[in-house]
């Protein structure tokens, strides 16, 4: 009797969430497909025909599989020996720079965009008139109106992704390997390249996947940056659609939506395949303590590379943000007599319609947050936990939901949850709350998942013998074991929910304008240095929370 | 662990309770705001009540008999909405009025999306709109989504509005040429449309909104086609004109990377009044570009409160003085022939109304498609 009654519990939590997956995210992205073919009604090829044999949506197309791929390429570039530095060698101050490339994943791409938008651009860019005239160069160097401008701008906003995969991947690796590596006699470098390179294939992919997915549905930046150097990106081109207002302005939309769908499940495909196939058992779970490898005298040089790199990369995009916020007359120095004020972070921090959004951003992506941890802690555990078949099928799905561009998993939302399917949560904070989990679960999923691996089944296996229940061991053995993956994956789903742009632009309303709408619209629409100055308070937030966090649990708990 | 686990929830507790608070005890700051909002508006409520203690309100209804709730969707700056919303509660205490701002291509789209979304019997989340030009009202009045109403004194308006009483014009926001006279003097620039495309020295120093996106945008491209042919697209295209969004421009031009840009009158005015910039506006002497904006009630039927008396009441203030009093302030112009006041800074209206470029309405709505990829083919992605 007892254990049937366990099992049920088990079962019913599972399949309720299964159910939630196909109703929020299969079913609206399936209609999204159906739609693009039966827009009319009936079956027609007629869109697909209209949009892809325009040539100016193959440019588009163009441009954001090569944004995208070279984003991905020079993020991984960037972010495996980061990784390495910070977590495997004795680096001087890596944890400051762990803390450092952490941060960019927590503040909103688009405002790195604003800043190398005033840093770069071709004309007056700051720092490309000191570059020039530190080098006495004839003209400017650098373009930000480019396609490099935009790999650029796309790459120092998304290698944390990899970086964050890639740390992880790291930090549970086996180090005996390693050690054997080093006592039959190859060097640190060799054993880098033979033994740890290899070892990670599978992590590196996985990161370089996430980044290139991230670039390619990315919207904030390609508006901010390709928009004035006539560079058109899927997204940017979806929201035109999109804005046209008229009903087959929608369906042109969708059409090329799928386009982007179908390119991240091919993505998703490669992924599985290749690290389907190798997935290495690196995780011994006991020993948990990698090896240091010491860096001898390029302990100094490394250190400096790294602090260069950091200065360019974080920094001074981040300060630009913080004078702009300062600035009355922008054609003039922060210094000049009259021009520094505080009006603008007065406004950002007083008025009434972004104090409300703060809220709405806040709420919306703490029920994100909790609701995705939960599934993914469930998910998870059907995934190492049991033995059903088809267990892996909501992994996938949460895959999927992450690697589905935001605009797709918007407008699938708007058609399928306003009513007429009997669901009704248009203009509610949930259609929000959904859609930021469909999209951010994935991080999440990955933290708990490799905890699950972690933790060796043998404990719970004890506590059922001991007659725990299901609840019962999840509560008093599991959850313990993992609270600070738990923890680090909450935080991972709800810094990007937080400032989320794309989906939250298209599902507002009346009252659930979020924050990262307001940050978009400032720096459109109203004043730039408002919209500096709302940025330069969400990175003073996210860096407190962050210490805090990291202080009050004495390092244990911060991403 | 337990500990840690109290720790970690206690802290995500206190994260969104921090935030919730700054919704609540903004109270404080929000009536400092108000104070001064309504000290901007003191002038334009003085000239109101005047004007419409002169005309007293037809309708016979009195404006305590407005009830219930209004949702409008407008494009408006979000400054003036604040300080209408305190005049509206004023002028009709017992109704719930509620705006929603947005810019003018996400309104659309949320209609576009909600109209899809709702099918033949479901309804809009609006009451009214008051965003977006002429074109729109004509696809959204032949698609059967609006209310007809016979506003009395149609008769003062200065621009078009539909015969039947389906929308009226409620602002006039003016497409103008802006520089920078702290960077380039007025000599060296363009003073007209046709130059600005044109002139040599301003390659890759230009800017202007996106058609695509902006109504008002849109609208110009329209009259300057008209004017100058498919010919000037190719041109604004060889200028190398950079299409993006206003504050975007007008910090380029502020800090030199453009010289001269095309652009809404009132958002250059909001700059020099706000910020004292000493950004200028040219009203080109091909003609400025008067786009007058709309107001619109839904159809009873579709709207989402189903209350066509205060949605009636409500276009009858914005239409009179007093409502225009707020347009004024917020940098537009009036549509009424009988009223005087200019925005901060800007030409009269009578003035700028002596040499405008006219707008082909119906052909905006009808060719749309056709204009906008001729634009994006010359001038968003050139060729190659």
């Amino acid at each position: 009797m007892q254990k049937k009654h366990y099992f049920d519990i088990k079962w019913a939590v599972i399949l309720v969430i299964v159910a939630f997956l196909l109703v929020f995210q299969v079913f609206p992205l399936l209609y999204l497909v159906y739609r693009s073919f039966f827009s009319t009604g009936k079956f027609s090829l007629e869109g697909f025909s209209r949009i892809y044999t325009y040539e100016m949506n193959w440019s588009c197309l163009k441009n954001t599989i090569i944004t995208a791929g070279f984003a991905m390429i020079f993020g991984v570039i960037l972010a495996f020996p980061l990784a390495w530095l910070v977590g495997r060698t004795n680096l001087y101050g890596k944890k400051f720079f762990r803390f450092l490339f952490v941060t960019t994943y927590m503040v909103p791409p688009y405002v790195g965009a604003m800043a190398w938008l005033r840093l770069l651009n071709p004309k007056v860019g700051t720092l490309n008139v000191f570059i020039k005239n530190l080098l006495h160069l004839s003209e400017n160097p650098f373009n930000i109106y480019s396609i490099w401008g935009l790999v650029w701008v796309l790459t120092t906003f998304y290698y944390p992704y990899a970086f964050i995969t890639i740390s992880r991947a790291m930090e549970k690796m086996d180090p005996s390997l390693e050690e054997a590596s080093r006592i039959s006699g190859a060097s640190p470098l060799k054993t880098l390249f033979t033994v740890t390179l290899p070892l990670m294939m599978p992590s590196i992919v996985a990161a370089a996947l996430l980044v290139f997915v991230a670039a390619a549905s990315c919207y904030g930046i390609p508006s901010i940056i390709g928009a004035p150097g006539q560079l058109y990106t899927v997204t940017t081109r979806i929201m035109d659609y999109v804005s046209v207002g008229s009903q087959q302005g929608l369906t042109d939309a969708t059409v090329l939506a799928v386009f982007l769908m179908a390119i991240a499940l091919l993505v998703l495909y490669i992924s599985n395949f290749v690290v389907g196939k190798k997935d290495y058992i690196t995780v011994s779970g006991k020993s948990t303590r990698p090896n240091i490898v010491d860096l001898g005298k390029w302990r100094i040089p490394i250190t400096i590379l790294v602090s260069i790199f950091a200065l360019i990369v974080v920094i001074i995009p981040f300060a630009t943000v913080f004078m702009t916020s300062f600035t009355t007359n922008m054609g003039k120095s922060l210094f000049a007599p009259g021009n520094f004020t505080l009006k603008f972070w007065n406004t950002a921090l007083t008025r009434k319609s972004i104090l409300g959004s703060t809220k709405n951003s806040v709420i919306s992506a703490v029920w994100a947050a909790t609701l995705g941890m939960i599934v993914c802690l469930v998910m998870a555990y059907l995934l190492k936990r049991t033995n059903v078949k088809g267990k892996a099928v909501p992994d996938f799905l949460i895959t999927v939901g992450s690697g589905t561009p935001s605009v797709v998993i918007a407008l699938a939302l708007i058609m399928t949850m306003s009513g007429r399917f009997g669901v009704n949560i248009y203009n509610t904070i949930f259609i929000m709350i959904v859609a930021y989990m469909i999209k951010y679960m994935l991080m999440g999923m990955r933290t708990v998942v490799s905890a699950f691996s972690q933790v060796s089944p043998s404990l719970e296996e004890a506590a059922q013998i001991s007659g725990a229940g299901w609840l019962r061991r999840l509560k008093d053995v599991l959850f313990p074991l993992i609270i600070p993956s738990i923890v680090a994956g909450w935080f991972l789903i709800f810094m990007p929910c937080f400032y989320e742009l794309t989906m939250s632009n298209l599902l507002y309303s009346t009252d659930t304008k979020t924050l990262g709408v307001e940050l978009f619209t400032y720096q459109t629409y109203h004043s730039q240095q408002t919209a500096s100055a709302l940025a330069g308070g969400i990175l003073i937030m996210v860096i407190g929370l962050n210490v805090i966090l990291d202080k009050v649990t004495k390092g244990k708990f911060s991403i | 662990m337990k500990k840690l686990t109290a720790v970690a929830m206690s802290f995500i507790m206190a994260a969104s309770l921090v935030a919730c608070g700054g919704g609540g005890s903004s109270s404080g700051s929000s009536a400092t705001e108000a104070e001064k909002t309504t000290a901007a508006a003191e002038t334009a409520e003085a000239a109101g009540e005047t004007e419409a203690a002169e005309t007293p309100d037809e309708g016979g209804a009195s404006a305590e008999d407005v009830t219930g709730k209004v949702v409008i969707y407008t494009s408006m700056y979000e400054d003036i909405i604040a300080m209408v919303d305190e005049k509206l509660e004023e002028v009709f205490p017992n109704a719930d009025i509620e705006f929603f701002y947005g810019g003018t291509g996400t309104l659309q789209s949320k209609v576009a999306a909600e109209i899809d979304a709702a099918g033949d019997s479901g309804k809009l989340g609006c009451d009214m709109l008051m965003v977006a030009e002429p074109a729109y009202s004509l696809e959204l009045k032949e698609m059967g989504l609006l209310h007809a109403y016979d506003y009395a004194e149609k008769d003062k308006l200065l621009f078009d509005y539909d015969e039947e009483g389906y929308w009226y014009p409620v602002r006039v926001c003016n497409m103008v040429l802006a520089y920078n006279p702290e960077m380039y003097s007025k000599e060296e620039l363009p003073t007209n449309f046709k130059d600005f495309a044109t002139d040599e020295n301003l390659k890759g120093y230009v800017s202007m909104g996106n058609p695509l996106t902006s109504g008002t945008s849109y609208a110009a491209i329209v009259a300057l086609q008209d004017a100058y042919g498919d010919e000037y697209f190719a041109q604004l295209g060889s200028q190398e004109t950079a299409v993006e969004s206003g504050s975007v421009a007008l910090t380029k031009l502020e800090t030199g990377e453009c010289k001269e840009i095309m652009i809404l009158e009132e958002s250059v005015l909001k700059k020099r009044e706000e910020e004292g910039s000493l950004l200028e506006v040219i009203y080109p002497d091909d003609g400025t570009i008067a786009i007058p904006s709309t107001i619109m009630t839904i159809d009873e039927a579709k709207s989402a409160n189903e209350n066509i008396a205060a949605c009636e009441a409500i276009t009858d203030w914005f239409l009179s003085p007093e409502g225009q009093e707020y347009i004024v302030a917020g940098w537009m112009h009036s549509v009424r022939s009988d009223f005087d006041q200019a925005p901060y800074d800007a030409l009269p209206t009578a003035e700028i109304l002596k040499n405008t470029m006219p707008v082909d309405w119906e052909r905006c709505f009808r060719e749309r498609e056709e204009i906008r990829t001729l634009f994006q083919e010359n001038v968003t992605v050139p060729e190659g």
